[in-house]
C-alpha cells in the first residue's frame, strides 16, 4: 500500500468569486479504500468530478501513476482508468440494461467491413457480470426506465466493478438501496480494492465508511480537515473533524498522512 | 402474464404504426373505390419519397434531443441549386456535362455539400455556442429560403438535364427510381440507428445527455455529426424534389415541413429526445401519403388534407401516451 496511485497536490476550484476548494492535497495508494468525508458543500463532488475530468481544476497538480495528470473530459479520465459512479444516477432510461451497461464502449463485430453492434456478446457479459453480483433483474432487455430505484444503482454498481480500471470514484452510491444491497455493495467495493484498484467512496453514513473504508479523508470548507486512517480514529473524532469541533487531521497543505 | 404473450403485446406495441398503416389500407382498400390497385399503391411509395428523405434527417435530430426547423428551407436550396445550374428554361443556367449522366452525381455532390454546410453551421451554434437549436434552426429556415428567394429572383428554372430527369421517370416494378433512393435511404439509416454504434450513442444522448458526456461519449462531436447529416439528408430530399418537378421555384417545397413533424410524430419520435425508429417513421410517411391518396380519389377537395394531417398528430400523441401506461404495465 505504499505506492501511490493518484497524488492530489493543492487543488483548486474557483466558481467566480466562491472558492469551493482552497487547496485539497492528499493521496490514494493502489488496492486503499478512502473514505471522503465532509458535509454538504464542503467541496468533495466538485473534488470527485475533477479528479473524473467532469471539470477542470482552478490550479494545483494531479500526479496518476506517477505521470501529470489533467483529465480535459470524462473520456480522458476513462482512458487512463478512472471509472465514476455519480451521485444522481448516470444511466440512460431510454435504453435497456445491456446499453446502459457498455455505455461508450460498445462491442462491435465486423459485418462486411462495417462494425456492428455485437449484442449476443453484449449481452452474455452483462448477464454474467450481474449474476456474479447476485443483482436479479427481471430482463436486460427492459429499458432502464421500467427499473426501480434499486435495480438502477445495482446496475451502475456492476458497471464499475466489471470495468475496474485502476481508480473508482464512488459518489454515494448506495443513497438508494436497500439495506441487503448496501451490504453487498460494500463487499464489492472491497473485493474491487483487493484488485489491486484504489476506491474513493463519499458517503455521508459514518457506519459504512467504517465498515469499508482503509482511510478517512475529512473535506471541510474546500480543505482536507484530517486525514487519518481507520484504524486510528472513531466515528466521534471524524464527525468532529466534518463540523470543526476537533482538529485532529494532519490540515491543509500538508499531503497524504502515512 | 406468459412470456410468450408479452413478446407479441410488445413486438406490437413496438410496431404500431405499421399496424395502423395496414388498418388505414386495409379500411380504404374496402370503402373507396379503385384504392386497391398495384397503381395506387405505387403511387403512395411515389408520393412520399421526397418527404421521407426529408423526415430521416429531422428525426435524427429530434431522437438526439435537439430540433431542425430548417430542413424545408435547406431543401428548397438544394433544389433550386439544381435547377440553376443543370435546367435549360427560365433562370436555368443550362450547365451541360461530358459525359451527360456526369450531371447526377455533379448536382447530388453540390445539394449536400449546399446542405451538409448548412447543417454544420446549425450544429456550430448549438453545440459551441449554445444557443438554443429552436431559435438557431428556425432563424436557418427563415435565411435560407430568403437565400432561395433571393438567389431565383422569384423566378423559377425548368427542363431540368435529362439525365437527371431519367431517375424520376424511369420506373422499376412501376415505381420510379427516385423512391428507391428514399427506401434505400430508410434500410441504410435504420440500420445506421439500430446497430452502430454511432446510432446507439445518438440515442442515449437524447435520453440522458450528461450521462453519456460522463460515459466518455463524445457529445459534442456526435451532434455535430448529426446536424451535418439532417442538412445533408434534407439538400438530398431537394435533389429528389427538383427532379420530380424538373426544376426548381422559389416557393418549391412550402409546407414541407410540417408534414415532415407530422411523420415523425406519428412514427413514433418523441419530441423529448431519446425516444423512436426510423422504420416507424417511414410507416408514418407512408400513412400521410395514402391518407392524401385517399382524399384525391374521393374526389373531396384538398383542403381537408391539413385538417386530418392535424387530427392524426394528435391522435398519434395520444396513441404514444397510451403506449407508454401500457409498457409501464409490462415492466
Amino acid at each position: 500500500m505504499t505506492e501511490p496511485l493518484l497524488v492530489l497536490d493543492n487543488i483548486t476550484k474557483n466558481y467566480g468569486a466562491v472558492q469551493a476548494l482552497q487547496g485539497v492535497s492528499f493521496s490514494i495508494a493502489k488496492g486503499e479504500v478512502i473514505a471522503l468525508l465532509g458535509d454538504n458543500g464542503a467541496g468533495k463532488s466538485t473534488l470527485v468530478k475533477i479528479i473524473s475530468g467532469g471539470l477542470e481544476a482552478s490550479s494545483g497538480s494531479m500526479m496518476f501513476e506517477g505521470k501529470e495528470f489533467r483529465p480535459k473530459s470524462p473520456s480522458q479520465a476513462k482512458a487512463a482508468g478512472i471509472e465514476t459512479v455519480y451521485q444522481d444516477l448516470s444511466l440512460c432510461t431510454n435504453v435497456d440494461v445491456v446499453a446502459n451497461f457498455f455505455m461508450g464502449r460498445e462491442l462491435t463485430k465486423s459485418i462486411m467491413g462495417i462494425k456492428v453492434l455485437d449484442e449476443k456478446r453484449m449481452e452474455e457479459q452483462v448477464a454474467k457480470a450481474m449474476a456474479n453480483a447476485g443483482t436479479r433483474i427481471p430482463s436486460l432487455r427492459s429499458k432502464v426506465e421500467h427499473l426501480s430505484g434499486g435495480q438502477r444503482q445495482a446496475i451502475e454498481l456492476n458497471r464499475f466493478v466489471h470495468w475496474g480500471g485502476k481508480l473508482v470514484l464512488l459518489d454515494e452510491p448506495f443513497a438508494a438501496l436497500g439495506v441487503e444491497q448496501t451490504k453487498r455493495g460494500l463487499e464489492m467495493i472491497r473485493q474491487v480494492a483487493a484488485q489491486g484498484i484504489g476506491v474513493v467512496i463519499i458517503t455521508h453514513i459514518m457506519q459504512q465508511a467504517f465498515q469499508v473504508a482503509d482511510r478517512m479523508v475529512v473535506i471541510r470548507q474546500g480543505v482536507v480537515a484530517g486525514d487519518v486512517p481507520r484504524k486510528q480514529t472513531n466515528a466521534d473524532a471524524v464527525i468532529g473533524m466534518i463540523t470543526g469541533e476537533t482538529l485532529a487531521g494532519t490540515g491543509p497543505g500538508m499531503g497524504a498522512g502515512q | 402474464m406468459p412470456p410468450r404473450q408479452r413478446k407479441v403485446l410488445e413486438f406490437v406495441l413496438d410496431n404500431l404504426v405499421w399496424f395502423m398503416l395496414l388498418v388505414v389500407l386495409a379500411i380504404f382498400s374496402a370503402t373507396i373505390p379503385n384504392y386497391f390497385q398495384p397503381g395506387i399503391f405505387a403511387n403512395v411509395i411515389e408520393q412520399s419519397s421526397v418527404l421521407g428523405v426529408m423526415s430521416i434527417g429531422l428525426a435524427l435530430v429530434i431522437i438526439a434531443g435537439h430540433m431542425d426547423l430548417s430542413v424545408e428551407s435547406v431543401a428548397a436550396l438544394s433544389a433550386m441549386a439544381t435547377g440553376i445550374l443543370f435546367a435549360s428554361s427560365g433562370i436555368g443556367m443550362g450547365i451541360t456535362l461530358t459525359p451527360g449522366w456526369l450531371v447526377v452525381p455533379v448536382s447530388l455532390v453540390i445539394g449536400l455539400a449546399v446542405g451538409g454546410l448548412i447543417g454544420a453551421l446549425n450544429g456550430y451554434l448549438v453545440i459551441k455556442i449554445k444557443m438554443n437549436a429552436f431559435i438557431v434552426t428556425l432563424s436557418s429556415y427563415i435565411w435560407v429560403r430568403g437565400l432561395v428567394v433571393a438567389a431565383s429572383g422569384g423566378r423559377s428554372a425548368q427542363n431540368l438535364a435529362p439525365d437527371l430527369r431519367f431517375l424520376g421517370i424511369q420506373r422499376f416494378l412501376g415505381i420510379p427510381l427516385t423512391a428507391y433512393i428514399a427506401i434505400a435511404c430508410f434500410i441504410g439509416f435504420s440500420f445506421m440507428m439500430a446497430k452502430t454504434r454511432f446510432g446507439r450513442h445518438l440515442i442515449m444522448i437524447g435520453g440522458n445527455e450528461a450521462a453519456a458526456f460522463r460515459a466518455g461519449i463524445k457529445v459534442d462531436k456526435v451532434l455535430m455529426i448529426a446536424f451535418v447529416l439532417s442538412g445533408a439528408i434534407a439538400a438530398l430530399a431537394g435533389w429528389i424534389l427538383a427532379i420530380r418537378t424538373s426544376g426548381a421555384t422559389a416557393n418549391l417545397g412550402t409546407g414541407l415541413l410540417f408534414n415532415a413533424f407530422a411523420a415523425v410524430v406519428i412514427g413514433g419520435v418523441s419530441l423529448k429526445g431519446g425516444v423512436g425508429a426510423l422504420p416507424g417513421v417511414y410507416a408514418g410517411v407512408l400513412l400521410l401519403s395514402s391518407i392524401n391518396t385517399a382524399i384525391n380519389l374521393m374526389g373531396l377537395p384538398a383542403h381537408y388534407t391539413q385538417v386530418i394531417h392535424g387530427l392524426l398528430v394528435l391522435a398519434a400523441v395520444l396513441l404514444d401516451t397510451l403506449k407508454q401506461t401500457i409498457r409501464k404495465r409490462l415492466a
